[in-house]
């Protein structure tokens, strides 16, 4: 044994992790040998008097993008929501669909915090980060959707169950509002799990700072953390619990999702599938959101070394199998509407296929089911161009998922006379794209002034925290 | 970087010595179990129909095959995420997924059915003729499954099934113990290569099989939640296994300083996320959303589960699968001792024998759709018995369960307790929980 991972650690190209030799552990930080290099990689960011040109291209973008959205929903507001493509039968259309869209997306950040915390993949520590700070700003997106989609948005605070002298209530039985309490909830967690584990490395930038304005924020939110071990022994505990809390969180928000849906009579809706296939749905899009974002993230903050192939290379393999999942989900779907003999189901499942919404419908299965099988090739998940366009694939596809279920079973139910085709207006698409606005500026908002990389964590999966770090390197690698 | 303990590798620590003069009979016992069952049930014993008889030999197969699919499916995970902790407790998992070169002998029964054409006995879809004359609403409905639904069809695929598992687990089993010969650094490659295609057919296998097998003998009804199911149960019935198995290899004097606190606890959490929460998730998302939506053609294979006898078999579910067993292994403590894990494993793996038998016995009667309330339907069938006091189910079962014994305790002394040449051999013993 000692032979071989002596043999393969000499053997290994120092810029290439992907290849993990049983019975050695690819690096997962490369290059950098000390806590300080890490350090200063990170912080170099959030230190920088200016940042790179191409994030202030970036963010003129996403700032007009937002801009607009904050047009697009004024409007809405002040007109109604007879500006949107809605019609009857077909009462839900992009609205729901970005909501549904956004809050999948929000599952990747704590799947990756807690869920791969609980499986000790170390590898984590790389991205969970801004893939938590990316599932805070999606669900925010999310709860966007619903928020104005009530029509009279002054009264959005209704959702709640507040006490009132009219004793009105919302409605218990309504997975409709299960959704607010799932989704508040979650997002509730999330933030608190993103700012406890942000807190060491807050008090890194604040121990750092050099300007009175950043020592003072920085300071106020690291919450006088010392690094005693005190302090280091209730932050693991704290950990630990919220990850515990979170992993539930992780299955039951897009399971309340889907059971807006699932408890419905309507064919194509009511499925016993839909709660592990949509959480499988969320975290194939939140994962491939997390790619598009990482691709260029470390490539324009210099964070390779932290961010490496070998952590792409795992997130496509996440990516292909939660993308294998939603292909069995969609097969077993169309196998029992056929199988349950029921003549509705069957024309709701072949009207998705070849009725008038025919090309979402392909356009969902080549980006869900079949491209993603590109990452089954080594080649495909370490090359950096593919993995970003196919990334990008998943995401347009998982948005058509979420069009042909709510538009395609709306569109044509039970009874001919009532169908419709919906047609979305340029406040529909405005608002859909003016969301993606509002999620970069938060996110280049985040990247520019918060540390993107968990610094503490990386340093803990190090060769150098390892306490006979030196031993071994004097006398090889004793097993 | 690690710094495992030396632990103790000689044949005194890591090989089953001599085998017992029980455990030499276990098959013995085993087959005349199954056969005296056979026998028994044909013959009418205990007021036994030939359905009902079919019907309880299908739960005690089926209990046999889903802890042997269990192990399975913990021996690809841990190859397709390339597990570290695990190597120390893969053997026993690996010994059980053995069992699937030879379960299919006890599936020739069910199958012969469809040669001496008696098959319509346990599928109702088989004998259309008599599905016409009982009930002709329902013959309409499953006449228009025939393409999938017909005796041909239904073989060749019983016949993949078999090979897909007996092809993985072999493929699992032999590579594994050939590297304990040659310490092959290729064998733990191709595992891992193979794991992902493995994978998939394992997960298409049994959700079709459960198709098959269990939610065909309730021909008009559907979910497409149940091979999802289906595999809870499969995880469940292994894992509690696997867990039972090493803690009583431990107890035995072996594996020590091998296999610790570390690895039951993991063992634990394991059987905790999957046969507990996971199985819960699953089983009230289907219950829940059919419940909801209440349409007639899906509420009925419920209603008949919590009627008459069916109810306390259902709440015995509920509270015995999930709600007990989540609170006593939440802590810490009770998945690293030995006991306490084992017992945990034990009450689990009841309950998933009662949980197969709860999927397959209950007869969902010609008429639920003729009731105008549900206080009709309670009384006229109310008074439904559950059949769990008929000894025909126990000896049945412990007859498969003898068999997969047999088999897995003649896997772990063919060869080392321990994958002892796995290249991550020393990760899974210098791990430990956070």
């Amino acid at each position: 044994m000692s032979t071989l991972s002596a043999h393969s650690s000499l053997d290994r190209d120092p810029d290439d992790n992907t290849v993990e030799i049983p019975g050695t552990r690819a690096p997962l930080v490369l290059h950098l040998e000390t806590f300080a290099e890490v350090t200063s990689t990170v912080c170099r960011v959030a230190e920088a008097r200016r940042a790179p040109m191409a994030w202030y291209v970036a963010f003129a973008l996403s700032l007009s993008l937002l801009g607009f959205l904050g047009f697009c929903v004024t409007y809405l507001i002040f007109t109604g929501v007879g500006v949107w493509g809605l019609n009857n039968p077909v009462m839900w259309a992009f609205d729901i669909t970005n909501f549904v869209f956004w809050v999948g997306i929000g599952h990747a950040g704590t799947l990756i915090s807690a869920i791969l915390f609980l499986f000790r993949q170390k590898w984590r520590t790389g991205i969970n980060r801004f893939a938590e700070a990316m599932t805070i700003f999606a669900v925010i997106c999310a709860g966007l959707f619903p928020g104005v989609h009530v029509g009279r948005v002054w009264f959005a605070y209704w959702l709640f169950p507040i006490p009132n002298q009219m004793d009105m209530w919302p409605q218990f039985r309504s997975p409709l509002l299960w959704d607010v309490f799932a989704v508040s909830t979650y997002f509730t967690v999330s933030l608190v799990f993103w700012y406890v584990g942000m807190v060491p490395d807050l008090a890194t930038l604040r121990d750092r700072a050099k300007g009175k304005i950043q020592q003072i924020a920085y300071g106020l939110f690291a919450l006088g953390w010392r690094g005693s071990n005190r302090h280091w022994h209730r932050y693991e505990r704290a950990y630990l619990i919220l990850a515990a809390l979170s992993t539930p969180l992780v299955l039951s928000v897009h399971s309340v999702v889907s059971f807006d849906f699932a408890t419905s009579q309507l064919p194509g809706w009511h499925t016993t599938i839909f709660p592990p296939y949509f959480v499988a749905g969320a975290i194939f899009s939140g994962f491939a959101m997390v790619l598009t974002l990482a691709v260029p993230a470390r490539e324009l903050f210099g964070l390779k070394d932290l961010i490496t192939l070998r952590h792409l290379d795992n997130m496509n393999k996440v990516i292909l199998a939660t993308g294998c999942m939603v292909g069995y989900a969609y097969s077993m779907e169309f196998f029992v509407a056929w199988y349950s003999g029921a003549p509705f189901e069957k024309f709701a499942f072949v009207n998705r296929a070849f009725g008038q919404y025919w090309w979402a419908y392909w356009i969902m299965v080549s980006c869900n089911v079949i491209t993603p099988q590109l990452f089954w090739f080594k080649s495909i998940r370490t090359s950096i161009p593919l993995m970003f366009i196919l990334s990008i694939i998943v995401n347009v596809g998982m948005w058509f998922e979420r069009f042909v279920i709510i538009v395609t079973s709306l569109a044509n139910d039970f009874l001919p006379s009532s169908w419709d085709q919906f047609t979305p207006t340029w406040v529909d698409i405005g608002t859909m794209f003016g969301a993606f606005g509002l999620f970069f500026t938060l996110f280049l908002l985040f990247c520019r002034f918060l540390p993107m990389i968990a610094m503490a964590e990386v340093k803990a999966v190090m060769p150098a925290a390892d306490p006979h770090h030196k031993q071994s390197h004097d006398h090889g690698r004793a097993h | 970087m690690s710094h495992a303990p030396q632990a103790d590798f000689s044949s005194k620590n890591t090989q089953l010595g001599p085998a017992s003069f029980a455990a030499r009979n276990a098959a013995v016992l085993g087959v005349i179990a199954i056969l005296a069952g056979v026998y028994l049930g044909k013959s009418g014993a205990f007021n036994t129909d030939t359905r009902t008889f079919w019907k309880m030999y299908l739960v005690a197969f089926l209990f046999g095959l889903t802890i042997c699919l269990g192990g399975l499916f913990f021996v690809i995970i841990q190859f397709l995420t390339r597990a570290g902790w695990s190597v120390a407790v893969r053997r026993p998992a690996e010994a059980l997924a053995s069992n699937l070169k030879w379960i299919w002998l006890l599936f020739m029964p069910i199958l012969w059915m469809f040669f001496d054409g008696t098959a319509g006995m346990l599928f109702p879809w088989a004998d259309l003729a008599t599905m016409e004359a009982n009930d002709p609403s329902m013959a309409h409905l499953v006449a228009k499954k025939a393409a999938y639904l017909n005796a041909n069809f239904f073989i060749i695929r019983a016949v993949a099934y078999f090979a897909i598992w007996a092809l993985l687990a072999w493929f699992f089993t032999s590579n594994s113990t050939k590297q304990d010969q040659d310490g092959a650094m290729h064998r733990t490659l191709s595992m891992q290569k193979w794991s992902g295609p493995a994978a998939i057919l394992f997960a298409l296998s049994i959700s079709f099989a459960a198709v098959d097998w269990v939610m065909s003998l309730s021909p008009a009804w559907f979910s497409t939640m149940f091979g999802v199911y289906f595999f809870c149960g499969c995880v469940t019935g292994g894992y509690a296994s696997l867990a039972l198995i090493t803690v009583r290899l431990k107890r035995h004097g072996l594996l020590q300083g091998i296999v610790s606190g570390e690895h039951l606890q993991d063992l634990g959490k394991l059987l905790f996320a999957f046969g507990m929460v996971f199985w819960a998730y699953i089983g009230f998302s289907q219950y829940m959303l059919i419940w909801y939506a209440n349409l007639p053609e899906e509420t009925g294979w419920f209603l008949t589960r919590q009627v008459g006898g069916w109810l306390p078999v259902t709440l015995i579910l509920l509270f015995g699968h999930f709600v007990l067993p989540f609170v006593a292994m939440i802590s810490r403590w009770p998945k690293r001792y030995g006991v306490s894990l084992a017992v945990g494993a034990a009450w689990m793996l009841c309950m998933h024998w009662i949980d197969v038998y709860w999927l397959v016995m209950p007869e969902i009667p010609n008429d639920i759709g003729t009731f105008a309330t549900y206080d009709d339907l309670v009384a006229t069938y109310g008074t439904q018995a559950n059949g769990l006091d008929n000894p025909l189910n126990y000896i049945l079962t412990v007859g498969v369960a003898l068999l997969v014994f047999a088999g897995t305790a003649a896997y772990l002394r063919g060869r080392s307790l321990v994958p002892t040449r796995d290249p991550r051999l020393h990760e899974s013993l210098s791990f430990e929980n956070a």
